[in-house]
């Protein structure tokens, strides 16, 4: 008489390569069949789309950009649609990186979303108010990148010209960019936005420098550092938080221009209910086996 | 638009392959993964050590040196002794003190202000929580309310102007709002969380949010029994055990939230990969030349066929060195 | 002496930046700038000896033939190569202008009339271009404005103009230009822009774009699959705390995507107001404390009482 196995030591015995395939699949399918459930943003979202929106035309905002192409998932969305807000607000951008990862990534974002239109005047699908191409050192500069942390936030924060040698990423020298030669030190900036995948990062910003030069920031981060960073938007010492895909998605539709956000957050709906639906199956085969055990027992 | 260059194409399929290479380790490991995984390393190492070179030594000799770059270059020097001299390795400490004292030193001025400081005051505000009076409120405060977008924001704050709300009613049905946002605004009428519990059109009045209320006594509870439970100079019994046990829940509570934010990250990851290769993230007329699936499709089929050569050279490999004894 | 020297030298950078978050002399301001810019010249050497330190631990490998010794000849290979390319090759072989601005005699009529200046362009198909607010490439121009030129042209508004001629790709010079122009001008643009070599060059973005990129990202990727086999396995309710954590897992997970929404609009509220009050109180805590420890971590460096970074007596 061969002994059958029973059901749950089956489940747990699963070969995890078949949860892999089901997760590819619920990860690639979507894509081609999105759902299209609408979405709401969170008040998180909204504050920081709020921070950005009460700027005046030739204010200067900061934009830091640390992340690495892995992050590109998640900030990506946001960063395109916090640059077509901040280029319809005509304000000045100044972009700088702490990460070593970051500088070919930014100088191609720069020129694909600041050196030509996003959302050019007759964009389908926008009814917003077009932006226009930025010229490089007249509309916005490129610091360039530099390793040192928070050495270099509070480098930033006391004298910024001297962190980056005077000079932009092409070697123009700052003073002779007007309204960078009065831009000295980061509380010189309105609002510094903070494109952050992980440290250093929005929360070594907050740590650092939020405090001690009273600056206005907003964040977009990767869902993972989303619990670590909250406190700090509760607190008052971020202005808002963009959290992860879902986030930038609401980003999207704030600023009016739905994209690759909003469709990457389709497919969460299918890969989310693979991994609950794991963790049910897991705990029902959990149980089921301990109860069998004991009644066996 | 310019066409893509052949070279960038073949890019393209590159970096699909590589794709491919390195997601085959979810089968099992394998030579392509590892011909992914070195050449990862090797660009990497080649692109950090150019990267940090050029970022912050050679831009340091645009400029006029002076007197005070020779202290970073002793440090600097004092790192890379110990390639020349075993006996001067110890010099080598001066520059791990420095840094290690320069974090050390902005931590104890930086945490201080922001992660004690501005996080106290938090916790020592009012537990009062008035409800968000529609007719007074800023645009942020507004946009606090359930339901209300910037958009929705704007336009209440222009309503109030010429005719100041009578109602909540009133306020979130008036005729500058489109259909769609007043549905989307009576979605979240509700007496607990919903807008009848958060706002008011009372005009002045303060109007206590008591769900808010409770709210914020739970959030310094949970503030008070984290701290708890953090403390072990004193013995988690009796009364102190029962109450650090209330603060492992909460934080449990707070993991679990954490656990479902990386899981959404993670996926994201994942998600952004298939977008790449589907194109996404470059024009469609671009996306249009590269054909990513094909060349995903094309990458598939080599590793699996590879997969299986090798597997099957393997197995007469191991085969033809098993011992004639053990072989019958 | 070996290790006393090197605490002493901690100590006395430690408390120097302790006490210059106090005191906003300019002289102490000028100091820190240039203390703060040594931290980041130091951390940088840093990456420059991990490198190093990748080739001694990886060389021997191959001249041993240790196993899978033929991967760490691609490790090395590549490291070379994108260090190779990486480097400042320009300052060797210097820079020339990428272009220039022919303006041509005598003003065209045609154009004056329609209150125009035109500009034509002598440039490959694939060059983009930016004419005042018009960006446009070569290939999709109008084949001809004037017969005082046979080549490509566009019509512009008079006044000052920007002028800007590249390639799509990153790794090539660009052309940019101002000019001013009156109604009748004609001036041609003519742009060939070379491909550079070095850190912003094309060889090096084309291997971070195609190798780097695609590796960096799907590592990460890896882990989406990763964590649904742990859920699976691995996440058990077995005791009341751990039922609370995936309880509030699952909540959030279920609001984070759309279809969370979908299902009540309660849910989202629902993971907001976990986020906001338990979540946040906890963390909140975790904050409090990592900071306090965080300074009497801090203080002892700087007070010479620990001392295991800087490693052992010999």
């Amino acid at each position: 008489m061969t002994d059958r196995v029973h059901w749950s030591d089956r489940l747990q015995r699963f070969d995890r390569r078949w949860i892999f395939l089901i997760m590819g699949l619920a990860i690639v399918v979507p894509l081609y069949l999105p759902i299209g459930f609408p979405i709401k943003p969170r008040p998180m979202t909204k504050a920081a789309f709020n921070a950005v929106e009460e700027l005046k035309p030739n204010d200067v905002v900061l934009v830091s950009m640390d992340l690495d192409p892995a992050s590109t998932a998640e900030l990506e969305p946001y960063y395109r649609a916090v640059i077509l807000q901040l280029k319809r607000k005509n304000v000045k951008l100044a972009f700088t990186t702490l990460w070593y990862q970051a500088p070919p990534l930014v100088e191609r974002w720069l020129r694909e979303t600041v050196d030509v239109p996003i959302a050019p005047a007759g964009t389908p699908g926008y009814v917003g108010a077009p932006d226009r191409a930025y010229v490089r050192n007249v509309d916005y500069v490129y610091l360039g990148f530099r390793e040192g942390k928070q050495n270099i936030m509070l480098g930033m924060g006391a004298d910024l010209h001297h962190v980056f040698d005077g000079k932009t990423d092409d070697g123009t020298p700052l003073d002779s960019i007007p309204w960078m030669k009065t831009s000295r030190s980061l509380g010189d900036f309105k609002l510094m936005v903070l494109v952050s995948a992980g440290s250093p990062g929005a929360k070594e910003y907050v740590q650092y420098v939020q405090n001690r030069y009273n600056l206005r920031m907003v964040a977009v981060t990767t869902a993972v550092s989303t619990t670590d960073l909250a406190p700090y938007y509760q607190s008052g010492q971020l202005l808002g938080i963009v959290a992860g895909l879902s986030g930038s998605a609401e980003y999207e539709v704030l600023v009016g221009k739905p994209s690759i956000g909003v469709e990457g957050a389709d497919v969460l709906n299918a890969g989310h209910g693979v991994v609950i639906v794991a963790i049910v199956l897991g705990n029902l085969a959990y149980f089921a086996g301990r109860r069998r055990k004991r009644k066996a027992a | 638009m310019t066409d893509v260059a052949t070279i960038d194409i073949i890019g393209a399929w590159v970096g699909i392959f590589l794709t491919m290479c390195i997601l085959s380790f979810l089968y099992g490991d394998n030579p392509f993964y590892k011909l992914g995984e070195h050449l990862f390393i090797g660009v990497s190492i080649g692109y950090i050590v150019v990267v940090q070179f050029r970022n912050n030594f050679y831009v340091k000799f645009d400029r006029d040196l002076t007197w005070w770059d020779l202290a970073p270059a002793a440090l600097v020097a004092m790192m890379f002794v110990k390639f020349a001299s075993k006996q001067l390795v110890w010099l080598g400490r001066f520059p791990l003190a420095f840094v290690i004292a320069l974090y050390a030193g902005q931590s104890i001025t930086g945490l201080v202000g922001s992660d004690l400081g501005d996080q106290i005051k938090t916790a020592s505000r009012s537990l009062v929580v008035h409800k968000i009076d529609l007719q007074t409120a800023g645009a942020n405060e507004l946009s606090n309310v359930p339901g209300v977008s910037p958009a929705i924001a704007t336009k209440l704050a222009a309503e109030r102007k010429d005719h100041p709300f009578e109602s909540l009613d009133d306020a979130l049905t008036r005729p500058s709002l489109t259909d769609s946002e007043r549905a989307d605004l009576a979605d979240e009428r509700g007496v607990l969380v919903g807008t009848d519990a958060r706002a008011t059109a009372a005009g002045g009045r303060n109007q206590i949010d008591w769900f808010g209320v409770a709210s914020q006594v739970l959030l310094l509870i949970a503030l008070l029994t984290g701290l708890l439970y953090f403390y072990f100079s004193i013995a988690h019994k009796g009364a102190i055990g029962r109450v650090s046990r209330v603060g492992v829940w909460i934080l449990m509570i707070g993991f679990g939230a954490s656990f479902g934010y990386t899981v959404q990250g993670r996926i994201a990851l994942a998600i952004a990969r298939a977008q790449d290769v589907r194109g996404k993230f470059m024009s469609p007329h671009d996306a249009a030349q590269i054909h990513g699936e094909v060349a995903a499709i094309v990458s598939a089929v080599i590793i699996i066929a590879g997969i299986w050569l090798f597997g099957r050279h393997e197995k007469r490999h191991r085969a033809g060195a098993t011992p004639p004894a053990e072989a019958s | 002496m070996k290790k006393t020297l090197p605490v002493a030298f901690g100590m006395l950078v430690g408390c120097y930046m302790v006490a210059e978050y106090f005191i906003p002399h300019h002289a102490v301001r000028d100091l820190s700038a240039h203390v703060l810019e040594w931290g980041g010249v130091v951390a940088a050497s840093a990456y420059v000896i991990g490198g190093i330190n990748l080739v001694q631990v990886t060389w021997p490998k191959i001249r041993r033939r240790e196993p899978d010794w033929g991967f760490k000849v691609v490790l090395l290979g590549s490291a070379l190569v994108m260090a190779l390319v990486g480097l400042p090759w320009r300052s060797l072989y210097g820079t020339h202008e990428p272009g220039y601005l022919d303006p041509l005699p005598g003003p065209d009529l045609a154009a004056q009339k329609n209150n125009k200046a035109i500009v034509f362009v002598d440039a490959p198909d694939d060059v983009v271009l930016t004419i005042g607010p018009i960006t446009t490439s070569t290939k999709h121009m109008l084949a001809s404005c004037s017969q005082r030129s046979p080549l490509p042209c566009v019509f512009v508004d008079p006044g000052e103009l920007s002028l800007k001629a590249g390639r799509s790709v990153v790794g090539y010079d660009t052309f940019e230009k101002k000019v001013n122009l009156v109604a009748g001008d004609m001036v041609t643009l003519a742009a060939n822009p070379g491909m550079r070599w070095g850190a912003d060059g094309r060889f090096r973005t084309w291997i971070y774009d195609h190798v780097f990129a695609p590796c960096n990202a799907t590592m990460f990727a890896l882990l989406a699959f990763f964590v649904a086999s742990a859920a699976f396995r691995a996440f058990r309710a077995r005791n009341v705390e751990a039922a609370l954590l995936l309880g509030s897992a699952i909540i959030v997970l279920l609001a984070q995507a759309p279809i969370g929404r979908w299902i009540t609009t309660s849910l989202p509220h629902l993971s907001d107001w976990i986020l906001d009050i338990l979540s946040n109180g906890s963390r909140r805590a975790i904050i409090m404390g990592a900071a306090v420890g965080a300074i009497a971590t801090g203080l002892r460096v700087i007070l010479g009482i620990e001392r295991s970074h800087l490693g052992g007596d010999s």
